[in-house]
């Protein structure tokens, strides 16, 4: 069980750090009511960059280490990114008329995260192994 | 390839990514024992998806579960060193260890 | 004051995201990834509540700072959901790569919704 208290540990404290490195991004992004959420955007995108990058480095350049992945990718990622706000947006866009950005966010968010996982992944394998 | 073969024993051990020995990896430790014991030789390999003796599963698929991958070290040598090395082993309160009658192509 | 109520949301956020993930993962089989899911789907209709909430000014900004920035956005992630969804991907399982984007967009849309008409 004290296995388990530390690893619950290291995910509550990335998961605050996580969560000011996007509260600073969105205060400095700020969204408007029917603008796109460009903060939150840039947030999830680059998150799911750095967990691409993580997961192969972890895997790769640092094995063994058993507190990395929960305090890096659970914590401090998993913290830094956000689902709900990505939902609610679109939901608030849809609402105060702005469909299409809603659209767009919805879509673009998406088309961008997903294939930057990908890249984050396959560029640090590719750098690992040169 | 008709080759002739002599009798070996293989011995496989099963660990966890994140087992440990005096803070750092136990895999590690087992390669640095079987080095200094001058075996034939050992290769850890790593797994991406498993379940040990507590029932959890493990795998690199999902984050939460991806703690603690499965390990495999494995080596083969003449039955006499790989039971003289087993002692060296007892130490380290490993899990999973599998001993296998091989031949050895030569 | 602000950065403390998102920082102690997150504190509780982000560790429950993984003790909720590994619940529901341990009642199925580890293939498809139902624990990301279920918690970005709960924490979205936790978020539209308290959105739609602010909007009619019934909820104050410093709730809004420690259960949604805090606990909603370290509840919920993007990161793990397109990790899984690329490992999916890789192991050649387009089908359930598919299903977990079209599900967990749908099913989180339609649960934000829901809490955000609750409250609005």
């Amino acid at each position: 069980m004290r296995r388990q208290w530390d690893v619950l540990a290291v995910i509550s404290a990335g998961g605050v750090l996580g969560a000011l490195a996007r509260h600073a991004v969105s205060r400095a992004l700020p969204a408007s009511p029917t603008g796109f959420p460009w903060g939150i955007f840039l947030v999830n995108v680059t998150g799911c960059l750095l967990i691409g990058a993580l997961m192969a480095l972890v895997t790769h350049v640092w094995p063994g280490r058993r507190l990395l992945r929960p305090f890096l990718g659970t914590g401090v990622l998993g913290g830094y990114t956000t689902f709900s706000a990505y939902t609610v947006d679109i939901v608030r866009l849809a609402d105060a008329g702005a469909v299409a950005v809603a659209v767009a966010y919805l879509a673009g968010t998406l088309l961008v995260a997903l294939p930057a996982v990908y890249g984050g992944m396959v560029v640090t394998r590719w750098l690992v192994r040169r | 390839m008709a080759g002739t073969s002599v009798n070996g024993l293989r011995l496989t051990i099963l660990v966890g990514e994140g087992d440990r020995w005096r803070h750092r990896p136990v895999y590690t430790e087992i390669v640095h024992r079987a080095h200094a014991a001058g075996l034939a030789g050992v290769s850890v390999l790593r797994g991406v998806e498993g379940f040990g003796a507590r029932s959890r599963i493990h795998t690199d698929r999902l984050l939460s579960l991806a703690e603690d991958l499965p390990m495999m070290v494995v080596m083969v040598d003449a039955e006499e060193r790989i039971r003289g090395f087993l002692p060296q082993l007892a130490e380290l309160s490993l899990g999973l260890i599998t001993l296998d009658p091989v031949e050895v192509v030569r | 004051m602000t950065v403390l109520l998102v920082a102690l949301g997150a504190a509780v956020g982000a560790p429950l995201r993984y003790l909720v993930d590994r619940a529901v993962q341990a009642r199925h089989d580890a293939v498809f990834p139902w624990g990301t899911l279920t918690v970005n789907v709960a924490g979205s209709f936790v978020l539209g509540l308290l959105t739609g909430g602010a909007l009619a000014g019934a909820v104050p900004g410093s709730v809004t700072a420690l259960l949604g920035t805090g606990f909603c956005g370290a509840l919920t992630t993007y990161s793990t959901f397109g990790y899984e969804t690329v490992k999916l991907v890789e192991a050649g399982a387009l089908g359930q790569a598919f299903a977990n984007v079209a599900i967990s967009v749908t099913v989180g849309l339609a649960a934000a919704a829901t809490g955000y008409a609750l409250t609005v």
